[in-house]
């Protein structure tokens, strides 16, 4: 079962995506202790590479790297090579040379860490590529999801907003769905697409996706900064349709539903302020276990010196499978 | 003094490969017959089994030079044309510096005559340095024997500069060649919209992006008088428009089809494998199925390949970062054979027409054809062997093609022009 990478859902084995939600059970007893560190990784590095801003996962990934005793070095693209015009896969083999063991890579065009994954030795974690995947947040989703309904199958989750730049609602669309969750997109036409999975219903009206009867409320973050047009008139409105305004949070605590959201939160767009005192908001625990799933993942990959995944790889691409939705 | 003995002729006008000798002496077929008798001191190749074809014709690739020598020059890319079995090609005007005025095409030319054992015709362009503001030298490349005029990759955006362009070039019987892209609509990602770019988290392309620029630019061609060639059409519904146009008659349009829009949709990207990254994107099969359809109706005149070098280097990037295109005179001709000539999807009729002749109308340039009294431009093709295209086989300076090292059925045995034995396996 041992990986050499983590670079997206859609390729993990349900009984792997189960190892690492009870994995994670386990280090997250580590945290009630007052010595949270544990030698798992000691003498192994580390190697932050984060093309993207980032806040919640550059430090999630560093506390998790950490209480596992691993050595964290922060690659600072911003004073890197990068800045002189040197293209990623020269920056790959620079770092390949350094033999690191583990690279976690975030960069916003799609694919990339895979074709880092292919050229070095060390384990390399997707922590967000582009529109594409954010494996390890769907993992800390589903392990937050978990805790409240140990089992979830037949639960409903329901996804709101940009569907279409997210790489959250395709990460953990994918896994609840092998976990036997099901599904839901809402949001504006403009950023729901229409060519999603078959397998996922799709709304642009408020009132017909609550009909639906979710159990969880899933909030996107609105990305202003990957929209290169405007897809909705202003925040105000998206607010009014698509957000969770007051009037509509009072239905949500009637009906006991849980709200969810990857951070970080756009107040006032995406949900107004008392959502974040509401009692059955899960974004705090998001959070926290975000480290104990990061554990996980950085104790169960395996690097190798020989490639182990290549011919994986090989048998992935041959299939065109490794992308494919459930 | 050269004679194949029974060898299969190919024509554009028949499905029936019809077994001859044929005889060339001194560049020209002499005869075609039943047991020619064998002239003293010619050369005797048994052809049995063999297809003897007119030489192939491309009339849309991209050799590089001048500007980015790096990825191909003129004598690499002809000589991957011959390889593939092609005796003739058209460039396109996107080099650097651009070829937009007499000076650039003079130098173009000049180069082809010492460099290319084929005949290398230039395109030029619409606007100067293709930026679809001032209208490019037209009267002085026409002077050179330049015919068609396009911007190349880029749309020429402002409908207006197009029309007056259209109205002005068509005087000197010069046509225009259109990659049909609303930019707006298709970002820089060379990718179909659809379920693929949805899973693989790029932004797509959507297939009107290419429709309404299909529409657009043979509406101008109706309103100015002029020709409009239509490039490397992608999408089921772009060809249903060309199909539409063309049974109205008001208007002279032609169309084109690369053999990668025939064969591969934008499932092969698979792993975000840069191969398959070219622009227009690969769609849907259902594309694929119209765009096979279309071509056998005679909605498109002529196959081109777009033949697209890159170095490694640049293709090794992440999808996003590579650019588009992929090369294919190498490939060309056995990539048809294989996947549709071989499995009866059509015959080397439509090949021979589609590849050779009508490229050559296009261009106003003689039809190659095996029959007596014609200058030899002929291959030789072994429809039972097989060709593998690994790197060394190639003559491209790029490798940037789907079909590196696979096999597929068929080999270019000779390409025979005039007086030379231009390859010989």
């Amino acid at each position: 079962m041992a990986r050499k990478d983590l670079l997206d859902i859609a390729s993990l084995h349900r009984e792997e995506i189960e190892f690492l939600l009870d994995q994670s059970t386990s280090f997250k007893k580590l945290f009630t202790r007052s010595v949270k560190k544990i030698p798992a990784l000691e003498g192994k590095s580390v190697l932050m590479l984060f093309y993207e801003a980032s806040t919640r996962t550059h430090s999630s990934f560093e506390v998790a790297a950490k209480r596992l005793s691993a050595e964290v070095t922060n690659f600072d693209v911003a004073h890197s090579s990068i800045t002189k015009g040197e293209s990623v896969r020269e920056t790959i083999e620079t770092l390949q040379a350094m033999r690191t063991d583990y690279i976690v890579v975030r960069h916003g065009h799609p694919g990339l860490p895979a074709m880092i994954a292919r050229q070095t030795t060390a384990s390399v974690i997707n922590a967000g590529d582009g529109a594409h995947e954010h494996p390890t947040q769907a993992l800390l989703d589903a392990f937050t999801i978990k805790e409240k309904f140990p089992d979830p199958r037949g639960k409903k989750v329901l996804i709101i907003g940009d569907i279409l730049h997210s790489r959250v609602a395709r990460s953990t669309s994918t896994l609840l769905q092998k976990l036997g969750v099901e599904v839901a997109y809402l949001g504006p036409g403009s950023l729901v697409p229409k060519y999603g999975p078959a397998t996922i219903p799709r709304f642009t009206d408020y009132e017909a996706a609550m009909a639906w009867a979710p159990d969880v409320v899933y909030l996107l973050r609105v990305q202003m900064e990957r929209q290169d047009v405007q897809f909705f008139p202003n925040v105000r409105e998206y607010h009014r349709v698509y957000g969770i305004t007051t009037a509509r949070l009072a239905e949500i605590r009637d009906k006991g539903l849980y709200i969810m959201h990857p951070g970080p939160v756009n107040r006032g767009v995406e949900l107004c302020d008392a959502v974040m005192d509401y009692e059955r908001s899960l974004i705090t625990n998001q959070v926290e276990n975000g480290i104990s799933i990061r554990m996980a993942v950085l104790d169960w990959l395996t690097p190798g010196g020989d490639f182990p995944k290549q011919e994986a790889y090989a048998a992935r691409q041959q299939a065109g499978s490794s992308l494919l939705m459930p | 003094m050269l004679l194949l003995q029974n060898a299969r002729i190919a024509s554009e006008n028949s499905p029936v490969l019809v077994e001859s000798d044929v005889l060339i002496i001194e560049g020209i077929i002499q005869e075609i017959g039943t047991s020619l008798a064998i002239p003293e001191g010619a050369r005797v190749i048994d052809a049995r089994g063999r297809v003897l074809m007119p030489g192939m014709f491309d009339a849309h690739v991209h050799f590089r030079a001048p500007g980015f020598e790096n990825k191909e020059t003129i004598t690499t890319g002809s000589e991957a044309a011959i390889n593939g079995g092609i005796t003739g090609v058209v460039m396109m005007p996107n080099t650097r510096p651009a070829l937009d005025s007499a000076t650039a095409i003079a130098t173009v030319l000049e180069n082809a005559k010492h460099r290319a054992r084929i005949p290398v015709y230039t395109s030029g362009c619409v606007t100067k340095n293709r930026e679809g503001e001032e209208l490019a030298e037209i009267e002085g490349m026409h002077r050179l024997g330049v015919i068609m005029l396009t911007d190349d990759g880029d749309t020429t955006a402002d409908p207006a500069v197009l029309l007056r362009a259209m109205q002005y070039a068509t005087e000197f019987g010069m046509f225009f060649a259109s990659h049909c892209e609303v930019p707006e609509l298709a970002g820089p990602r060379a990718l179909n919209e659809g379920v693929m770019s949805y899973r693989l988290g790029i932004k797509g392309s959507p297939a009107c992006a290419e429709e309404i620029i299909i529409d657009r630019d043979i509406r101008l061609a109706r309103a100015a008088g002029a020709h409009v060639h239509i490039q490397h059409v992608s999408s089921k519904m772009g060809m249903e428009t060309i199909r539409w146009w063309k049974s109205r008659g008001d208007v002279k349009v032609t169309a084109e089809v690369a053999p990668h829009h025939l064969l591969f949709t934008d499932e092969h990207i698979g792993d975000y494998d840069t191969n398959y990254k070219m622009n227009p994107p690969l769609r849907t099969q259902a594309d694929c199925d119209a765009l096979l359809e279309g071509l056998k109706e005679g909605v498109f005149d002529l196959i081109a390949t777009d033949h697209a070098p890159h170095t490694p280097f640049e293709k090794a990037q992440d999808f996003i970062s590579a650019p588009n295109g992929i090369t294919g005179l190498d490939t060309a001709l056995v990539s048809l054979h294989h996947f549709f000539v071989e499995p009866g999807k059509f015959g080397w009729d439509l090949v021979v027409k589609r590849y050779s002749a009508e490229p050559r109308r296009l261009m106003g340039l003689p039809v190659a054809a095996i029959e007596v009294g014609q200058e030899a431009n002929c291959v030789l093709f072994d429809t039972e062997a097989e060709t593998t295209f690994t790197k060394e086989f190639m003559k491209s300076k790029s490798q940037n093609t789907p079909f590196i090292d696979q096999t597929l059925q068929g080999r270019v045995d000779m390409v025979i022009l005039g007086t030379e034995i231009l390859l010989e396996r």
